[in-house]
């Protein structure tokens, strides 16, 4: 279906009746599951996800002596089959999934102190419940919740959003407006990408592009998606507050 | 266990969050669940300009402009809402009334469009969308659309058991009752008296009831413009409504069979077991059609008004093949709609029950049967069908007149409202049924009507009247109507066009420092003595040309094209309004150009004496005419002379001139005729088509005579390398982008094409055409004379050129390299390049060349392929059309330089019926039919006669003529010319002598 982009020229509302710079609604959670270190249940509209962390641990496989001496951070994503449209099993072996899970592992490889916990395995496990559009950017949320509810050390959260550029093109090209937080039938339209910062705005930890975009609108994409980043990072802030407040009241009762 | 429960805290103060859950089936067939968020606002503006509190929450988008209101805030008032009011129509009131919303002069301002009723607009009809968006951008009519789907008051929760349709009235009525109640507010806040009603539209009577009952000012389509000044005129302009013919179904007989259900068609057209094509109706012959389907190679036929069952000429229609044993032959005789349905009544409302099929049709076509039962020719009969269902209708607005006959009451003063029968211009188009107050007045005008619908129990389609054009016959009227006719934009450009113009205007001049930015990546060619050759009187020109002789013995010879690439930027309104018009439309009196007048008649035109920019396409060739280099660039260059094609010609024959510019035209001309003859060579055709030009009287530009066009060795200097520049630079482009290049091609024409014709030759002439490749027909044609009669050679060509396919823009990745081919030109290869200020795909061309180049980067837009195609489709409907208009406003000069006069000619037999034939007259270019029933004086009966379709002659034994008219015979006919009844054209009539 092709987005109806001339509701956006018409009254600068999109497709969901959100403003251009507005996030969609954000839900988060702390310690969700009981069994793991650490986990959290995170929402961007609607795409949902669980993320559990187990370690610091021991290596699994004891084959070769690991010489490293930092702990290595192992990401496994399962999209559940009933999460999207369609439909859809997807393998373990998909090229899609895969990369995701590179680039948060790598995200966080170097935000975290690994050098505390030589020789073991940091792993997280993240299951996608729900899509709907930003579910990198979703993903690295969640981890970032779990990690802080794990306790493990890390230098500052990793907050993540994706943002694109309204596809009209053909007009106006200085007035193409950026978008931030896209759903999922933005994401299938518009030229988008997904930029993770630390530390406020200061630091970019993550900034991936898959579809083609005229350079000039990059500047003005990337900057939004920086304000946005700094928007998540003060509700995923909220969030840990919040769960910390109540771990504290029920320490003393 | 925690529970993973949602919350329910808002993102923003502002919003909160609905959701929006509906299903939808795929084109596979799958059906989908979509979950949409929805998040409702309190932010979105009422846009009236009575209202304060709506200001502060003018939305600040990216770039922080802010709109301005639109609804005016006094507002027009009518008798029933003196202190004025705002317009909320529904859905229906869009869909039935776009023209009366459309309508100028102070009705239908202040109109709040609801987000709901937009998309279910636009769900409905596309076009409709578009005008309606059009609308909005209107500033004069004050059109506001209103996102009630967005705001938290307006928001209507789909409720279970509710039908969308009546979740859709609901969300208009609360918008309305929010309007309502807001504007209440916003004028208590101003202490003014004067609140403005909110009143809806709609012809729902469920809805105007519960609206009653809410409290909203209601009313419907009727009551409400019966309430307006002009009603008359306006009131014609609504679309039929439904309720009219609701309460005519319970008791009119269902005439015509019902469609098939779209999944039914779909299916049927999977299976094959159906077809799909576009349907088109005979020229000769209203009652039947044809529609060519990709599992046939002849087209199918389709005959009789049941069979068509309602389609009407260029719909989407979906066919069944009938039995064999009801297939037909393609009909040999001439029917036309006012010889046969002359009688009819338009009221037919009560009595008089219509058959679908009028006795006098019914005749018509048996007789038909009957005539080719009785040949027994079983090998004629062709693949028949019928249509089952209709994809897509395709019509459009339709320019004709009032068929005087079905008026009852002529007096102009005359209010009552009747139903009268209006005739199409164009011949194939049934009549459509038209409900007028005004029926008086448009007696004997040109008028502008659309069809609404075309239903099962009635015979013609019903539609309603848009505007009149003016008088019959007058300049202006007809002018308008073919320019409607054939979907010609002739509008003057808007601002946003002209604002894309050079500021400087005229004054703009090739920058004299070579350090400007224009000079970039360009070569001076200011020193080459280059020259224009054009029809006498062009003033927009696009190529020059110059030769000069080599040291090393070969020639250097450029072809200049204007760059109009520089000036229209891609993208720009401009560029889309080029886009759109496709093409320059040459009239006889008016040019419709594709850019404006600036750009095309001066800065663009490479116009002598002045510096220029253009684009180069310059070779090296050798003595024999053969390609040793060519190099393309952009380029300055200063035309020396600027040649009609008559004075170039004088100059080269003239011995005298032995300057430098002379003799650079001469190495030309000696060039173009070798490549002309290698061409021919190679197979090109040389194909004809009946050109006339009309003397104008160069004051009043009333038409004096007719001439056909002479051509000249110069004409074709100039055609020959324009074909090689285009040649050039189509394999220039496709090497730099093979998946996107913008190219031209002629399709080779199927063998059936020429099936006729060829045995037309055959049992006249004993001539033999061979069709299986280019240069074969071109040998075969180049034999087909006749010693005694030097015409009939021409006369040949041209009926030749209408078996031929039509050529086409496409865009390289959808073909395949050998389907490139340009069968007429005999070229591998070919685009439009020469021409870029009268065609836009040349200015494409230039884009992609200059990009090829590496003088400027590609556009995005002609990057991709979808976008090309789309373009390619455009354009090509528009050169069709284009050159559609231009010979009709031949046919009408024509008409017009006749008038009054009685002239004798030679004419050419080329087409015979049962009962009739058509006479071409080469002096004129017109063809003209004759039909039996014009032989016999008034009140005699139609000569008897014997027609041979085998042998192709018509004998006709009548009580006074006594003659038999053979195929491709030379005949003398009586020229005079009459206003054509069925059409309202001055037309031609020819009578044998």
């Amino acid at each position: 279906m092709p987005l109806d982009s001339s509701i956006y020229t018409l009254s600068a509302l999109r497709l969901d009746g959100r403003r251009w710079n507005e996030l969609r609604r954000i839900n988060g959670q702390i310690s969700t599951q009981q069994a793991a270190d650490g986990s959290s249940y995170f929402e961007m509209g609607n795409t949902k996800i669980i993320c559990t962390v187990n370690g610091p641990q021991e290596q699994k496989r004891g084959g070769g002596r690991d010489q490293s001496n930092e702990a290595k951070v192992e990401v496994e994503i399962g999209i559940a089959g009933f999460s999207g449209v369609d439909r859809k099993r997807r393998t373990r072996n998909d090229k899609r999934i895969q990369e995701m899970q590179y680039t948060i592992s790598s995200a966080f490889q170097n935000t975290l102190f690994t050098h505390l916990y030589p020789h073991s395995t940091i792993a997280i496990t993240l299951h996608v419940l729900s899509q709907d559009g930003s579910l990198l950017a979703a993903c690295l949320n969640a981890c970032t919740l779990a990690l802080i509810d794990a306790g493990i050390p890390m230098s500052d959260y990793i907050a993540a959003c994706t943002t694109g550029s309204m596809a009209s093109y053909a007009d106006k090209e200085d007035e193409a407006d950026p978008l931030l937080d896209l759903n999922g039938s933005e994401e299938q339209e518009l030229p988008f990408l997904t930029v993770g910062t630390s530390g406020g705005e200061d630091k970019v930890n993550v900034l991936i592009m898959e579809t083609r975009v005229q350079m000039a609108r990059l500047e003005a994409m990337i900057s939004v998606g920086l304000d946005g980043c700094k928007q998540i990072r003060g509700i995923l802030d909220g969030i840990v507050r919040a769960h910390g407040k109540k771990v504290l009241q029920s320490k003393v009762s | 266990m925690t529970s993973l429960k949602r919350s329910h805290a808002s993102t923003t103060p502002t919003t909160t969050l609905s959701s929006k859950t509906y299903l939808r089936t795929l084109k596979s067939g799958k059906v989908q669940k979509i979950v949409r968020e929805l998040y409702l606002r309190q932010d979105i503006p009422c846009s009236s300009q009575l209202c304060t509190a709506c200001l502060d929450l003018a939305p600040a988008g990216f770039h922080r402009k802010t709109e301005p209101f639109v609804l005016s805030a006094t507002p027009s008032g009518t008798k029933e809402y003196p202190e004025g009011h705002y317009l909320v129509p529904d859905t229906n009131a869009f869909l039935s009334a776009m023209d009366l919303f459309e309508s100028e002069g102070g009705v239908f301002q202040d109109v709040i469009v609801l987000q709901t009723v937009l998309e279910e607009v636009k769900n409905r009809s596309l076009p409709l969308y578009n005008r309606l968006i059009a609308l909005t951008k209107n500033e004069g009519k004050r059109f506001y659309v209103f996102f009630n789907d967005f705001r938290l008051e307006t928001y209507v929760q789909r409720e279970a058991g509710e039908t969308i349709n009546d979740r859709n009235d609901r969300a208009v009525r609360k918008g309305c009752a929010w309007y309502a109640e807001h504007l209440q507010q916003a004028v208590k806040a101003r202490k003014s008296a004067r609140c403005p009603a909110v009143v809806m539209l709609s012809d729902d009577k469920d809805c105007l009831r519960k609206a009653k009952k809410e409290g909203i000012k209601s009313s419907n389509l009727q009551d409400y413009v019966s309430g307006l000044p002009d009603a008359d005129r306006l009131l014609d302009m609504v679309a039929s409504a439904r309720e009219q013919r609701v309460t005519k179904e319970s008791k009119a007989e269902l005439l015509y069979p019902d469609y098939l259900s779209i999944s039914a068609m779909l299916t049927g057209v999977k299976n094959a077991t159906l077809h799909q094509g576009i349907f088109n109706v005979s020229p000769y012959n209203y009652l039947e059609g044809t529609v060519n389907v990709p599992s046939f190679d002849r087209a199918l036929i389709i005959q009789g008004r049941e069979s068509s069952n309602r389609a009407v000429s260029g719909d989407v229609v979906v066919i069944e093949i009938l039995p064999t044993d009801q297939w037909k032959a393609p009909s040999s005789k001439v029917i036309e709609e006012e010889d046969v349905g002359k009688n009819e009544n338009a009221e037919n409302e009560d009595d008089a029950p219509e058959g679908i099929v009028s006795e006098q049709e019914r005749r018509a076509l048996q007789e038909e049967v009957r005539k080719t039962h009785g040949r027994s020719t079983e090998g004629q009969s062709q693949p028949t069908a019928k249509v089952v269902g209709i994809i897509k209708r395709n019509w459009r607005q339709y320019v004709g007149h009032i068929d005087k006959d079905s008026v009852r009451s002529r007096a102009k003063e005359s209010r009552a409202q009747q139903t009268v029968f209006l005739i199409p211009m164009d011949k194939r188009v049934p009549k459509i049924r038209v409900r007028t107050r005004q029926a008086g007045d448009l007696l004997g005008k040109r008028v502008l009507v659309s069809i609404d619908s075309w239903d099962r129990e009635s015979r013609y389609p019903v539609g309603h009247f848009i505007r009149s054009l003016g008088e019959l016959e007058t300049k202006g009227a007809e002018t308008e109507a073919l320019l409607l006719e054939w979907d010609v934009q002739y509008r003057p450009f808007p601002k946003t066009v002209l604002d894309c113009l050079p500021a400087e205007g005229h004054d703009w001049k090739v920058p004299a420092s070579l350090e400007d930015p224009g000079w970039q990546g360009r070569r001076d060619l200011r020193d080459l003595l280059v020259c224009s050759i054009d029809p006498p009187g062009c003033v927009d020109i696009d190529d020059a040309l110059h030769a000069k002789q080599l040291p090393n013995g070969n020639f250097e010879v450029g072809v200049h094209i204007a760059d109009v690439s520089h000036f229209v930027k891609p993208n720009n309104a401009m560029d889309k309004e080029a886009s759109l018009r496709g093409t320059t439309v040459y009239l006889v009196d008016k040019r419709i150009d594709m850019l404006p007048m600036l750009l095309g008649t001066d800065l663009c035109s490479l116009k002598p004496y002045v510096e220029r920019y253009a684009f180069s396409v310059i070779w090296e060739v050798n003595a024999n005419a053969d390609i040793v280099s060519s190099t393309f660039t952009k380029s300055v260059i200063r035309s020396r002379e600027a040649f009609s094609y008559e004075a170039a010609q004088l100059r080269i024959d003239d011995r005298s001139q032995q300057d430098d510019l002379t003799n650079g035209m001469r190495q030309l001309m000696m060039l173009s005729k070798k490549l002309r003859a290698k061409r021919m060579a190679a197979g090109a055709l040389n194909l004809a088509s009946p050109e006339v030009r009309v003397e104008a009287e160069s004051e009043t530009s009333d038409p004096v005579d007719v001439k056909t066009k002479a051509l000249l060795d110069t004409n074709q200097l100039v055609e020959e390398f324009m074909l090689l520049a285009n040649i050039s630079v189509a394999g220039k482009i496709y090497d730099a982008f093979p998946q996107t290049a913008l190219l031209r091609r002629h399709a080779a024409p199927p063998k059936t094409n020429f099936e006729e014709l060829s045995n037309q030759l055959k049992v006249k002439s004993g001539l033999e055409l061979r069709t299986d490749s280019s240069k074969a027909l071109a040998d075969s044609l180049d034999i087909c004379t006749d010693p005694n009669e030097p015409f009939f050679n021409t006369l040949i060509r041209i009926l030749a050129t209408r078996c031929m396919m039509s050529a086409e823009y496409f865009c390289s990745g959808t073909q395949a390299y050998p389907e490139f081919r340009h069968y007429g030109l005999a070229s591998e290869i070919y685009t439009h390049f020469t021409s870029p200020i009268r065609r836009y795909a040349d200015l494409e061309a230039h884009r992609q060349l200059a990009a090829a180049i590496d003088y400027e980067t590609l556009d995005a837009s002609l990057q991709s392929r979808s976008k090309l195609e789309a373009v390619c489709k455009n354009i090509n409907v528009r050169h069709r059309n284009a050159q559609m208009a231009g010979r009709a406003s031949v046919e009408y000069y024509v008409g017009q330089a006749l008038k009054g006069r009685v002239l004798e000619e030679d004419g050419f037999v080329m087409k015979i019926f049962s009962n009739g034939f058509v006479v071409f007259v080469p002096r004129f270019g017109i063809e003209g039919l004759i039909r039996l029933r014009d032989m016999a004086g008034d009140g005699e009966r139609e000569p008897d006669s014997l027609f041979d379709a085998e042998n192709y002659f018509l004998e006709i034994k009548g009580e006074k003529v006594q003659r038999k008219v053979e195929l491709f015979q030379k005949v003398k006919v009586k020229i005079s010319d009459e206003a054509e009844e069925s059409t309202g054209k001055r037309k031609i009539k020819l009578q044998l002598v």
